[in-house]
């Protein structure tokens, strides 16, 4: 188990009238190696809960194990040196773009594998090749992030947390605001980072998302955990009580087998594997 | 973020957060001033000092708030105090009354030096507490307001009270949003390894950079959003116009200012005619 939460809890503004309970009794566990998709309603505590993850959120009762770092109430039982923690676990926070700070964007980049201890040189090399990995190509190195559109801001930011390889990678809504075709290059790269050996954890209102990448589904409802399946599971049962959407995939495949088709539908993930079993089906009438 | 909550407003529904504004602002002045006035005679001072406390005290507590809210709020600037206190102490005092401390081959620290330390301390604490009780009992809209109602006779002059309210206003407004993005700018930069709390000196200089120019670039894109969402709603600062949200001046209003212009009062006599309350009743000379 990469990380696991036992009976958490967070309150905000603790003794003033301000007071709210965000996370409520939370446990549960996350695969090494997993692609787990953390959802729920706006103010659910998704974003309360990821930031437990890299303690940057002490629990207010209870206790986060992440491989071995403890994250605990107590201040006792709470491991030392939280920078080995976050050099572990990569969180990009929503809208990262706002924490770009650096003259050009390499420098903004290396940023964090410098903070980790690496020299500038090497810290440099892995800013190029994160730069690389999310689509940006040389001409992007020595501009100011500053002049750089929504998107292409979007992409520097996630590269800076990329570029110091975390074994843990929490993003939180990393397609929000995206065109289509950007989110979709971003999942491409979430899922190539997942297939590379990373754990990742994907905070996300899209439902399509989670059918098309996700392993595991974790449903947060009002500070508690609603649910902990995988996608299809989740997707067969009633889930507009958490204001989830069933994705359109997902609908027709059901309006298909009303009419009487047969799938398979754990290997439905996304319109080609969808085809791919409408040309089987297909075939198996011939 | 604990170290912000003097200035903000604490939402409860106490006598002190019923006054009118207005009422709160003239209030605290007088008492401030108050605070401030110089009155002749340690034990006088003392008294004084120790009434408007104990004053200041039920009025915090009225409010809901605590003495150790603001002593955990000043704690950032404790070594600040301490050092200004050590000073006080060690300056020659110039018409000593309370006698010598000691005497060190020359180096004469007087008792009267610890007096004054004491006044200061009971001085910042009382005038925190002022300001603490105006903000937490007070939204800030209704500060703006209560603001712009003063500044009213200044129209007569074409002094733009409007625009000053409104700017106060917006600023208001938008420390909590600040705080929020730098709370937020703050975490995404300690997930990528800054640590803002220890390390040398430059590296605590690397890192408030990290933080704070990502907080002017989102607080000069809030601006310019918020001034086209005005322009978009045909804002004029010239128009005239009208008001959701009335200022009352009732029946207690009237009593607690007149409470504090005797305080007031009193605190003017005893400073103006050096009367000693120590010698009219009791003939006591007290130094």
């Amino acid at each position: 188990m990469a990380i696991t939460f036992k009976e958490v809890f967070y309150i905000y503004n603790r003794k003033t009238p301000l007071e709210t309970e965000a996370l409520n009794g939370i446990s549960f566990s996350i695969e090494k190696g997993s692609f787990t998709a953390l959802v729920g309603r706006t103010g659910c505590g998704k974003s309360t809960l990821v930031q437990h993850i890299n303690a940057l959120l002490n629990p207010s009762a209870g206790e986060v194990d992440i491989d071995g770092w403890i994250n605990s109430a107590e201040k006792k039982k709470r491991s030392k040196h939280v920078k080995d923690l976050r050099k572990h676990v990569g969180l990009v926070f929503q809208f990262p773009e706002y924490q770009l700070f650096e003259e050009t964007v390499e420098k903004d980049v290396a940023f964090a594998p410098k903070n980790f201890g690496m020299n500038e040189e090497d810290a440099l090399k892995a800013a190029h090749a994160a730069l690389r990995s999310v689509g940006l190509n040389e001409s992007f190195d020595k501009r100011s992030p500053f002049e750089l559109s929504g998107g292409e801001k979007r992409k520097v930011a996630i590269a800076g947390i990329l570029a110091f390889h975390p074994d843990i990678l929490v993003v939180d809504e990393p397609t929000a605001g995206l065109d289509p075709l950007g989110a979709k290059a971003m999942m491409a790269l979430f899922a190539q980072i997942h297939q590379s050996g990373t754990t990742v954890v994907l905070v996300t209102h899209d439902m399509n998302i989670v059918l098309a990448y996700c392993d595991k589904v974790v449903v947060l409802d009002d500070g508690k955990i609603a649910a902990i399946t995988d996608p299809v599971s989740l997707f067969s049962q009633d889930i507009e009580k958490y204001s989830l959407e069933t994705p359109l995939l997902y609908k027709m495949v059901k309006d298909l087998e009303g009419q009487g088709a047969h799938f398979d539908l754990q290997a439905i993930k996304d319109i080609p594997s969808l085809a791919d079993q409408l040309v089987a089906l297909k075939g198996a009438k011939r | 973020m604990n170290s912000f909550s003097i200035g903000r407003y604490v939402p409860y529904n106490s006598f002190v957060h019923r006054l009118d504004p207005r009422d709160k602002i003239l209030g605290s002045i007088l008492l401030m001033v108050c605070v401030f006035l110089p009155i002749s005679g340690w034990a006088m001072t003392f008294t004084m000092s120790g009434i408007l406390f104990i004053l200041t005290m039920i009025l915090l507590w009225c409010t809901h708030s605590s003495i150790r809210d603001i002593l955990s709020s000043l704690r950032s600037m404790w070594m600040m105090i301490l050092f200004l206190l050590l000073i006080y102490i060690l300056m020659p005092h110039s018409n000593p009354t309370l006698g010598q401390a000691w005497n060190w081959n020359g180096w004469i620290v007087y008792w009267d030096s610890f007096a004054e330390a004491g006044k200061i301390v009971l001085r910042l604490l009382m005038m925190v507490e002022l300001t603490m009780i105006l903000t937490a009992s007070t939204k800030p809209l209704d500060l703006t307001y209560a603001f712009e109602w003063y500044l009213t006779p200044l129209k007569w002059l074409h002094f733009p009270a409007h625009e000053v309210a409104m700017t106060i206003s917006i600023a208001l407004r938008f420390i909590p949003t600040l705080l929020d993005d730098t709370n937020r700018v703050m975490k995404a930069q300690e997930s990528r390894g800054v640590d803002f709390a220890h390390g040398r000196l430059w590296k605590r200089l690397t890192a408030l950079t990290s933080l704070i120019i990502p907080l002017f670039v989102s607080a000069f894109m809030r601006s310019e959003e918020l001034a086209n969402a005005m322009e978009c709603r045909g804002y004029d600062p010239k128009a005239k116009r009208t008001r959701y949200r009335l200022l009352h001046w009732r029946w207690f209003d009237w009593i607690s200012l007149v409470v504090v212009l005797a305080i007031f009062a009193l605190f003017l006599y005893v400073t103006i005619a050096h009367f000693d309350a120590y010698l009219f009743f009791w003939g006591l000379q007290v130094v």
